[in-house]
């Protein structure tokens, strides 16, 4: 099966490890990966920060370069559902509405393609320790893929998943928010690393990048004992 | 009836109307199927008797008393149980015929009672307020809810449901309906009918009662305080 | 009072939210509690989405046909002899109101809770001209009691308040004696507030439904104030806005039923009361005269915008108790009688950006709110629609958040620009990383970011580059990517 890669700016640029997880495991499930050089940023933070305009330009030139593709698969709920949301921020033109309605169609989260499309639940992954899981809100909320995470990693050989209070609460990061509204951000990141030390975890484990960013920047602050990983990541390891 | 008055609609409506792209004040509008139901499917098949057991477990959650009359019992000795159990009067009621029909006509023979009389006016108030138990009937009761459902009137004063220290609804156990969608259906008939409409009805759920203070619940706050309902 | 409260710029007003322990614990846990609520009120349901689409549709549908359900209600009303005075503004809404209470000579006025009297300041307008305003919703009394406090909370306005600080203002106001217990506070408010329901000569309500098919009013409440407030004064003036309105009594069962579970978890609250018109003929209690005042107040040019989903709103503050940022900062923060995501929606639309041009930003987009919105507005996208606006008509958009934005490529349109960006990076960040490869004092607009976490340092080798060594035959190294 041909995959085509959208590994988002975040993957590029900060956590290559991530992207490189993605393409081993996705080779070892026996997808055939391409990855296009001409992806940039799918245009999310512009686009939430207002600037339409600039999202939009950035958004055709991603609906160009990602149409051939037969499914497009990315690690991070977040620009799963940016792609979505294509079709509808370009409603204005039909014929770009159209297009980007056709890349939409076969955007997957990685997670998601591995349960819905390839139909698999055990990857035969194995990590030792107790994992407590970030459910990011876009990849939950407005994606609905809120299942297929502890799917997978109920299969994971030595992993005990265990609950996280108020997982459902943001972690404070939305994109130029944690910035922006710095100090609101710090209260809701570290309400977020005390839900997860009281957990008692080894592992924290989310499946977007910039939430993971943003909890791993606090615990390592507080020079926490938490192990941050994406899901990628987890379900590579042996 | 003397009609109202009314100020500026024109200039307000056809703003809005404006803003909704038309020229005019639509002339009429037919209410759509509605894509959904739900409220139809609430206790749809319940008997009565399951009624009365939703009703009474609801009764728990509403910090009300719930009573039904015993087969060896009548009306009138389980609602004067109730009423020695909160002490006694005084009583204020409606002037409703069901009394004397459900034979509770020893309710009048008590010096304590007092009837609400349109012809005493304002005077009623005061006898209201001074009440330590108000009782009525229940027009229509919602099970799912644990709802009394009161049409005012003349003769049915609002304030006896309201001011005593107490409540008590009397309630005819084929008053009861699944939910506020029925009583709802009742009253949108009766306007579709043109009979004119109770200038107050009344869906009384337990005791009044506020979370306003760090979200802990007081029961009675400025209606009654305890209220019981006895199904007979 | 008006939609605006509180001074200071909106930094400075988070600033002393988050600052104001008392208030973050009982906000946090007045949250708690209402979660919960709610959850196992619409579990019980079994299809809480049904009513959700049903509320939507009979929403929208409304506001659609806005002109005529008015009309009816108000032909309704005069029909059983009631006034109906339309308002453009707060002004004509308040001279009314206060004509109206003069024309009876009114000196004691009890009201229950309404926002939109908040809104319009209806109670400063009526204190001037002479007139004692008794709010009798014990939220409201204790702010009230306590110098006039903001509500923070649209339901439960003293939400901010713990039951000490509560006691210390009934003692020192209210010659109060007891103990910190809720039951007693609220006692003593009986007490003191029956003698003033007994006595006033107005009564004024808001209103959460109108029917238009009958012309009736109806309100929401626990307490049993509103019922109160609308039998004992022989004036009653009922104050909605625009869009509280619903076709016939089988769509305010909906309504209602949405209300009462999103709002309190409440299969319904103590009293749901639909008021037709005056006391009608031998009544004794009741109003002897009635006036609904409909307040436009900048309501009207919502409509016909992308925005007009938010008119659909029924004030169950859902949205509020389920949202994060609310839940830190506190009601105050907002600087709005209308606080958490719906009045970071709709203040700025009410009053316009220059004073709110910050609340759009005060949110996440975590959805959080649209997922708990029993109308489905969809707040997050509106938030969203709001800083569009404020980036593209108003150009207000903060130096910072562009610079961010352009330093990393983020959003960058052109391909070449985004290379360019990214490539860079590392070297552009190099001064700034510490060892542990992450960045514990970034520059600009990172500081924020490192005033409270690490920030990655930027890869040496981006992730495209590595791809095209892989495409190339370039050896991996198997281990590179554990950590
Ligand atoms: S926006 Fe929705 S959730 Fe918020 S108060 Fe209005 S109706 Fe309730």
């Amino acid at each position: 099966m041909k995959v085509t890669l959208f590994a988002t700016c975040l993957v590029d640029m900060f956590h290559s490890n991530v992207g490189k997880a993605t393409v081993e495991l996705l080779e070892k499930l026996g997808c055939e990966i391409e990855f296009p050089q001409g992806q940039i940023c799918c245009g999310q933070p512009a686009y939430n920060s207002g600037y339409v305009k600039d999202a939009k330009q950035a958004m055709k030139h991603m609906i160009t370069v990602f149409e051939q593709a037969e499914y497009i698969v990315t690690p991070s709920g977040s620009c799963a559902t940016m792609f979505k949301e294509y079709p509808h921020i370009l409603k204005d033109e039909p014929d770009w509405q159209h297009r980007a309605q056709l890349v939409a169609n076969k955007t997957y989260e990685l997670t998601q393609f591995i349960v819905q499309v390839l139909k698999r639940e055990d990857l035969g992954a194995t990590l030792n320790g107790k994992a407590t899981v970030h459910t990011s809100c876009h990849m939950t909320r407005l994606l609905g893929a809120k299942s297929e995470p502890f799917t997978l990693l109920n299969n994971v050989q030595g992993l005990e998943v265990i609950p996280l209070d108020k997982s459902q609460d943001c972690c404070g990061f939305g994109g130029t928010f944690s910035v922006k509204m710095g100090q609101i951000s710090e209260q809701m990141v570290d309400e977020k690393v005390s839900h997860i030390e009281d957990s008692k975890a080894d592992f924290l484990i989310g499946a977007d990048c910039g939430c993971l960013m943003n909890i791993k920047g606090r615990i390592d602050r507080k020079k926490s004992p938490v192990t941050v990983l994406h899901i990628a990541e987890v379900l590579n390891s042996q | 009836m003397k009609t109202g008055t009314v100020h500026n609609s024109d200039s307000f409506l056809k703003n809005i109307s404006s803003r909704l792209g038309r020229d005019t004040i639509e002339p009429a509008v037919t209410l759509p199927e509605w894509s959904y139901s739900p409220q139809h499917r609430v206790l749809e098949n319940a008997t009565q008797e399951e009624l009365i057991a939703v009703l009474e477990k609801q009764c728990q959650i509403i910090h009300t008393d719930f009573v039904r009359v015993k087969p060896e019992n009548t009306l009138e000795e389980t609602l004067n149980y109730v009423i020695e159990s909160y002490g006694g009067g005084p009583i204020i009621t409606w002037d409703d015929p069901r009394f004397e029909q459900s034979g509770l006509s020893s309710l009048f023979e008590r010096d304590d009672t007092s009837i609400w009389d349109p012809s005493i006016g304002d005077n009623n108030i005061p006898l209201a307020e001074k009440a330590n138990i108000g009782i009525t009937f229940s027009d229509i009761t919602l099970a799912e809810s644990g709802t009394v459902v009161l049409f005012s009137g003349a003769k049915k004063g609002r304030a006896v449901s309201l001011l005593p220290t107490v409540y008590i609804a009397l309630i005819p156990a084929e008053s009861i309906v699944p939910r506020m969608t029925q009583a709802t259906s009742i009253i949108h008939n009766k306007i579709q009918d043109g009979d004119a409409l109770s200038s107050c009805i009344n869906f009384i759920t337990g005791p009044s009662n506020s979370a306003d203070i760090e979200m802990k619940l007081v029961v009675g706050v400025h209606g009654p305080i305890k209220v019981t309902y006895i199904v007979y | 009072m008006s939609i605006k409260i509180g001074e200071g710029p909106f930094h400075q007003r988070v600033e002393k939210g988050l600052n104001n322990p008392f208030m973050r614990g009982a906000v946090s846990s007045a949250q708690e509690r209402f979660q919960q609520r709610k959850a196992s009120a619409i579990e019980e349901l079994g299809n809480w989405e049904e009513w959700r689409s049903l509320g939507e549709e009979i929403r929208q549908h409304t506001i659609e046909h806005l002109d005529f359900y008015l009309n009816q209600l108000s032909e309704n009303i005069i029909k059983r002899g009631g006034h109906v005075f339309f308002a453009a503004t707060a002004e004509e809404a308040n001279h009314y109101i206060r004509d109206v209470v003069q024309s009876k000579n009114g000196k004691k006025v009890v009201k229950s809770k309404s926002m939109v009297t908040e809104e319009i300041s209806l109670n400063a307008c009526l204190e001037e001209a002479g007139c004692e305003v008794i709010e009798t919703d014990l939220g409201e009394y204790i702010l009230q009691v306590d110098d006039h406090d903001p509500p923070s909370h649209i339901v439960t306005p003293a939400l901010h308040k713990n039951k000490e600080q509560i006691r210390d203002v009934f003692k020192a106001k209210l010659g109060y004696t007891k103990s910190e217990m809720p039951e007693e506070l609220a006692l003593h408010a009986r007490e003191l507030l029956r003698k003033e329901f007994l006595s006033a000569d107005i009564g004024i309500t808001g209103c959460n439904f109108a029917v238009a098919e009958s012309g009736s009013i109806s309100l929401v409440t626990n307490e049993g104030n509103a019922r109160l407030v609308t039998a004992l004064p022989k004036t009653q003036i009922t104050v909605m806005g625009m869009e509280r309105i619903v076709p016939t009594f089988e769509e305010l069962d909906i309504l209602v039923s949405l209300l009462t579970r999103s709002a309190v978890g409440q299969k319904l609250t103590s009293y749901v009361t639909a008021l037709t018109g005056p006391r009608t003929e031998g009544e004794v209690d009741g109003p002897e005269e009635f006036h609904l005042v409909i307040v436009d107040n900048g309501r009207s040019s919502i409509l016909g915008t992308d925005f007009q989903s938010v008119l659909q709103c029924i004030r169950c503050a859902a949205c509020i108790n389920v949202c994060p940022v609310y839940r830190h900062v506190g009601g105050h923060s907002y600087g709005s009688i209308y606080p958490g995501p719906i009045g970071a929606v709709l203040t700025p639309l009410l009053e316009g950006y220059e004073d709110h041009k910050e609340l759009p930003y005060a949110s996440t987009l975590c959805a959080a709110c649209s997922e708990a919105c029993p109308v489905k507005i969809p707040l997050h996208d509106l938030l969203h629609k709001h800083r569009q606006v404020i980036v593209e008509r108003e150009g207000k958009a903060p130096v910072s958040e562009k610079l961010i934005m352009k330093a990393f490529g983020f959003g960058i349109s052109s391909p070449a620009l985004y290379q360019m960006g990214s490539k860079f990076a590392p070297m552009a960040m190099k001064p700034f990383v510490g060892e542990n490869q992450s960045i514990s004092k970034g520059p600009g607009p990172l500081k924020s970011w490192t005033d409270s976490r690490e920030f990655p340092a930027p890869d040496q080798e981006r992730f495209r580059d590595w791809m095209k060594s892989r495409a190339k035959g370039g050896r991996i190294d198997e281990n590179r990517y554990r950590s």
